[in-house]
């Protein structure tokens, strides 16, 4: 589903999955990722088809293993984030950042605090890794 | 987390008191215990916890603490819960403490619907922790699917009678109070008082305390109290803060410290006249000494506050001193947070010590009496943690019972 005209992908579409699992790989090394095992899930709500769907990462030992897109049921994970779409995506594109969101209540946190606090510069390093992307929102 | 042999002398089986509540929870039908008071989280999680905590304990399994984020993990390090079971709250989406627990009770707990036991009544101890009207209000609109119901007696009921551990962390809190006794008594003698204020004795016997071991002077009261002159006699009071006023010649000196050890709990009060002594203040000081001595020979299971308080009483009007009794001779203690109310909520004024309550063995109280005469500007404060055997008490500071007078 990629952008013809301009090369971009479009958000959360499977060769944006793609890029977003090859770029983490090739980019962030295991000692830049504390060799940390964990797993988090994005839970976006009203999607442009109006539905939900959710965002993945699996990472074991500092590499990451899995990145999937799909609608539904998401595998148990150590964190879930909630937000709309639309939040999100400024996100992703560094309009917003996440700490403001979550200190807002427009993201909604789960999971223990304390390690969320340890990860959270990490998760700042793969979200400036997605940013890269050529992508449509 | 914070682990501990069982053959140490301050080991408290944890486990075995959350198998205790959870029995309890059964027989009442509760699926899900909340609790919010500090003597609760204290008597559960074994560490100290500042700030506003709450303690969830599941039907079976191990509880988990919610505490505010800046200090969870040092909860965790000090407790024998684990990190897992010791979670921050924030002012973060999804992680403000009604929303973390609520959601916790009912995604990792599966309490929906279900009866959830909490902690609502009222005190005159600040640092008490019943839940608020707008946590309440809240937990209840998030849990919709749930009946609150107040269970704060399942925690007040099992922690009455305290173990082995828990005396013998008594036991050591009240050495390193005698600890600082002996360092404010040193610094007293010889002219040492002169220019000395109540603050610095204070930090005196502070300094003392936590060299021998003690984390904190843990009485909401200012720490360590001390008060000198007419502060020794203020009618009724028993409660004095330090002050700057400074120690002088001829006046009376109380000195009432307090060191907390493994979350037990040193409070001892010993008294001096500060130069010398009139007859009239000597007078005083003897009536105070028989009182308290008689006090704790009549200590004892199976007496009560009001019949104590009544031979006491009968005793000082006998001698001609009643009139300068503050009328109550105890108040409660336990691991931090559970201060003053002596046995269950059972007595005429609701949350108030029950005047009928029959001491058992192996209660610990602290043997508590106030002598004030405003009038002569004197007064004196006995305190001691006890320990209620069959037929005595143990009295755990050991400082000799006297009103010391220092040159």
């Amino acid at each position: 589903m990629g952008d013809i005209m301009t090369d971009k992908v479009v958000y959360l579409s499977s060769q944006w999955r793609d890029q977003v699992f090859q770029r983490l790989r090739s980019e962030l090394s295991p000692e830049k990722m504390k060799f940390i095992t964990t797993s988090v899930t994005f839970n976006y709500s009203n999607c442009p088809n109006g539905k939900d769907r959710y965002l993945y990462f699996k990472c074991e030992e500092g590499s990451i293993t899995d990145v999937i897109v799909d609608e539904g049921d998401p595998p148990g994970a150590e964190f879930t984030i909630t937000g709309s779409y639309d939040l999100f995506a400024q996100i992703t594109q560094g309009m917003i950042k996440s700490h403001r969101a979550l200190m807002s209540g427009k993201l909604r946190l789960k999971g223990n605090m304390v390690k969320a606090l340890k990860l959270a510069s990490l998760a700042d390093r793969l979200n400036a890794i997605m940013a890269q992307i050529p992508t449509n929102y | 987390m914070s682990t501990m042999p069982t053959h140490d002398p301050y080991f408290i089986d944890f486990p075995g008191r959350v198998s205790q509540i959870q029995k309890s929870m059964a027989n009442e039908k509760i699926d899900c215990y909340l609790g919010s008071r500090l003597r609760t989280i204290s008597w559960v999680a074994d560490a100290f916890c500042p700030w506003r905590s709450y303690i969830v304990i599941p039907a079976e399994g191990i509880p988990t603490v919610f505490t505010f984020v800046i200090d969870a993990a040092r909860v965790a390090d000090d407790s024998w819960l684990d990190e897992d079971h010791v979670l921050g709250y924030a002012p973060l989406g999804g992680m403000d403490q009604i929303t973390l627990i609520s959601d916790f009770i009912k995604d990792d707990l599966n309490v929906k619907p279900g009866r959830i036991g909490i902690e609502s009544g009222m005190s005159n101890y600040l640092p008490e922790g019943n839940i608020t009207q707008f946590e309440y209000e809240g937990f209840k609109s998030a849990l919709s699917d749930c009946e609150l119901v107040n269970a704060h007696y399942i925690i007040d009921r099992l922690s009455l009678i305290k173990d082995e551990g828990t005396i013998n962390r008594f036991r050591e809190a009240s050495r390193i109070v005698d600890v600082g006794h002996k360092a404010v008594k040193d610094a007293l003698a010889n002219g040492g008082w002169k220019g000395m204020t109540e603050t610095e004795i204070a930090g005196i016997a502070a300094l003392a305390m936590r060299r021998a071991g003690s984390v904190w002077e843990w009485s909401f009261t200012g720490g360590n109290e001390i008060a000198s002159g007419y502060r020794t006699g203020l009618a009724g009071g028993a409660c004095t803060p330090a002050s700057t006023r400074e120690i002088l010649y001829g006046e009376p000196l109380m000195v009432d410290i307090h060191a907390m050890f493994r979350l037990a709990l040193g409070d001892h009060a010993h008294n001096y006249l500060i130069g010398s002594a009139t007859d009239r203040q000597l007078w005083h000081a003897n009536n105070f000494i028989d009182i308290v001595s008689l006090t704790l020979k009549t200590y004892k299971a199976g007496i009560s506050p009001v019949s104590l308080g009544e031979q006491m009483m009968d005793f000082a009007e006998q001698r001609g001193f009643a009139e300068y009794m503050v009328p109550g001779f105890e108040h409660g203690i336990g691991m931090l947070g559970d201060e003053w109310r002596i046995g269950l909520n059972e007595g005429p004024f609701p949350f108030w010590t029950d005047p009928e309550h029959t001491y058992q063995e192996n209660e610990v109280l602290i043997c508590a009496m106030q002598y004030a005469c405003p009038d002569d500007s004197i007064g004196f404060r006995y305190e001691n943690p006890i320990v209620i055997k069959k037929d005595k008490c143990e009295v755990l500071s050991k400082i000799p019972l006297k009103v010391e007078v220092i040159e």
